[in-house]
């Protein structure tokens, strides 16, 4: 048993090692520091970088972010303290969110938010808010489940001893409980950042790209998976070698935004 | 559990540490964990949030406009200078040299994404962009929908060729039209077939089967191929039809140009078919095509504008221009066309970039292996545009 544990390890740790080389040899040759400060020239020629995608990311996660988990996390706790047909009902309904296709959510944001702006000003529907909202709904669902299963972790005697200090429910449950808990919330934030950052099927009716810089959040924006779609399906060589760089600098983000996070909870995570 | 364990000591209240607005919340005496603590770093953590957010807010307020247009852009000019664009993946390229370029002569920002032509122009009848680019005008169920009269210019002339993975060939391989549609009908099934190899003489061709591949997505590529094989194969137009998506006899499809190349990279004996440029930039090989007129002509910038002269202008404005009768024209040619609302809040900037694409826009497509606009079409387009009526018959 423990051999066909030991397989399956090394079958999951080769194909990532493969896809991390893979990217690496492709990207890093294009990696330098003009991706950063340009945006993109026209097909065909030579250079060109990230910068817009880069920014507009950065801009989307924070977005999502703002969204994505108050409501998380917030709707994790009362998941956690109320134990009425309804929250187990809310609960049901946050596994099915979880399991939806990111463009169902792409789809959600195209209708609220994208097809109400062209209403009021044709021609000018697609946003950057509009990618915002569908990364933080795909975000909820995650960062919901994640609270509530580490919120449960914490013993019940902590819980027992606030309140029979008179603290009461919401003020155990906001000193005592989410703050013991706070490695394992951060984790879940952690994992659905991960999630959202890649998403490229969300973005397409939403944030929509943008050939230009912008950081206004009514205008269409860029983001590097749209670039990494777009430029690998592209028929230029220099383009594909943009695209895999990208899929770089998407992986550093990912792994700058754990690193913070780690950091910042130095002492706090639990063992 | 570490953290678990502090809160049980309890300890004095120190309420000098906590932020003013806790402070007098909070009673003077008071025996508290020192979850208070934890709880003020995490005060300071959504603190630092909260000025994220407020930096990235008054960025956006400050840089209205984008850089671009200078500091002395609003945000007024930003929306009334912009034009959002979206469709075919076949002029991407080229949108993404005329948007720099036009906004140099014009000032109007161009910001097109390729999200393919069928999602183009639902685009453009849920009004969220202001002008789409599509392979394949609309049909009478889309202008139906989009409630309002469009107007269907052209903006480029592309070749579709017919391209092959076979043992050995590396160019010049010649197909008729009709033996193109058997391939893909299944009734020609190896490359050493009587009919390709009587129309290749010298070469060797091996016992395998043919492998045919094709878009399997909503595609203006497949629009004109198949428009053209409707128009050499009766059998074809009676069995398949044609369309951005049509029921195919056999074969497997791909995502987009580079899908489709991606199988006959793949797959040995295959044979597809991809815009010239991908074919170019990509060193595929490519056939010469038999036209009309009985000529093999290889796909390139020159045979397709020579196709597209033949065809008299206005009238072919919205219609496919393959099985071309000129002489030296590849008969797999066909527009792209920009679409947009005759009378939209933005009609009048959208056709000054349509006119502006006719004729100044047009320098630059041969380096990107599209043909460049004949004169005549350039002048139907400069009419078809200022004449509201002219749009109005378009949309019928």
């Amino acid at each position: 048993m423990a051999g066909v544990a030991a397989s399956a390890t090394i079958v999951a740790v080769t194909a990532l090692v493969f896809v991390l080389l893979y990217i690496l040899i492709g990207g890093i040759g294009s990696m330098n520091f003009s991706i950063f400060t340009q945006g993109p020239v026209p097909m065909g020629q030579e250079g060109g970088g990230l910068r817009n995608a880069i920014i507009g990311t950065l801009i989307l996660i924070s977005i999502a972010c703002v969204i994505g988990l108050p409501i998380g996390i917030l709707g994790g706790v009362y998941q956690l303290e109320t134990n009425t047909t309804f929250s187990r009902t809310l609960r049901f309904f946050t596994d099915v969110m979880n399991s939806i296709p990111s463009i169902v959510m792409g789809i959600f944001a195209y209708l609220i938010v994208v097809l109400p702006a062209a209403e009021i000003s044709p021609g000018h529907a697609f946003s950057a808010f509009a990618g915002g909202v569908a990364l933080g709904f795909l975000m909820i669902p995650t960062v919901m489940r994640t609270t509530e299963e580490i919120l449960r972790l914490v013993p019940v005697a902590l819980r027992d001893a606030s309140l029979a200090l008179g603290a009461s429910q919401w003020r155990t449950t906001l000193s005592v409980i989410l703050p013991s808990a706070r490695g394992g919330i951060i984790t879940g934030i952690l994992l659905a950042l991960a999630r959202i950052a890649g998403e490229t099927a969300p973005l397409l009716f939403t944030a929509f790209g943008n050939l230009d810089f912008n950081v206004r959040l009514d205008r269409p924006i860029d983001a590097l998976p749209l670039n990494i779609f777009n430029y690998a399906t592209s028929p230029y060589e220099n383009l594909h070698h943009l695209a895999l760089a990208g899929a770089i600098i998407l992986l550093a983000i990912i792994l700058v935004l754990s690193i913070a996070a780690r950091w910042a909870l130095k002492g706090q995570l639990q063992d | 559990m570490k953290a678990g364990d502090g809160l049980l000591q309890i300890r004095s209240f120190d309420r000098s540490l906590l932020i003013p607005r806790i402070r007098s919340k909070i009673p003077k005496k008071i025996f508290i964990t020192n979850s208070i603590y934890v709880m003020k770093k995490h005060v300071s953590i959504l603190g630092a949030a909260l000025l994220m957010a407020l930096a990235i807010s008054s960025a956006t307020l400050t840089s209205c406009g984008g850089n671009k247009n200078g500091a002395a852009a609003d945000s007024t000019a930003a929306t009334t200078n912009t034009l959002t664009g979206a469709g075919s993946t076949f002029v991407n390229p080229i949108m993404t040299h005329w948007a720099p370029e036009y906004q140099k002569s014009d000032s109007v920002t161009v910001n097109y994404q390729a999200v393919g032509s069928g999602a183009g122009i639902n685009n453009l009848i849920d009004h969220t962009v202001d002008f789409a680019g599509s392979d394949a005008p609309m049909n009478k169920d889309e202008l139906a929908r989009a409630k309002d009269p469009v107007t269907q210019v052209p903006d480029v002339i592309g070749a579709v060729c017919i391209s092959y993975n076979v043992a050995g060939m590396t160019s010049g391989l010649r197909f008729s039209g009709p033996m193109i549609a058997d391939i893909y009908l299944g009734k020609i099934k190896y490359w050493d077939d009587a009919q390709i190899k009587k129309m290749n003489p010298g070469k060797k061709l091996p016992h395998a089967e043919i492998f045919t591949v094709h878009r399997s997505d909503g595609s203006g590529t497949t629009a004109i191929v198949t428009n053209y094989l409707s128009k050499v194969s009766q059998t074809w137009k009676d069995s398949v039809g044609e369309g951005k998506e049509v029921k195919w006899p056999n074969g497997l499809g791909g995502k987009g140009n580079a899908g489709v190349a991606g199988i006959l990279k793949q797959h040995d004996n295959s044979i597809g078919y991809i815009e010239l440029a991908y074919a170019m930039q990509n060193s595929i090989p490519y056939a010469d095509v038999q036209n009309s007129s009985g000529n093999f002509v290889t796909p390139s910038v020159e045979s397709a504008a020579a196709a597209a002269s033949a065809f008299p202008m206005p009238e072919n404005i919205t219609s496919f221009i393959t099985n071309t009768s000129a002489p030296q024209g590849y008969p797999i040619t066909g527009f792209s066309w920009l679409m947009f609302y005759s009378n939209g809040p933005k009609a009048n900037m959208v056709k000054k970039f349509v006119q502006w694409v006719s004729t100044k826009g047009q320098d630059d497509s041969k380096a990107l292996f599209y043909a460049p606009l004949p004169q005549s079409i350039a002048s139907a387009i400069a009419a078809e545009v200022q004449s509201g009526t002219a749009s109005a018959a378009s949309t019928k």
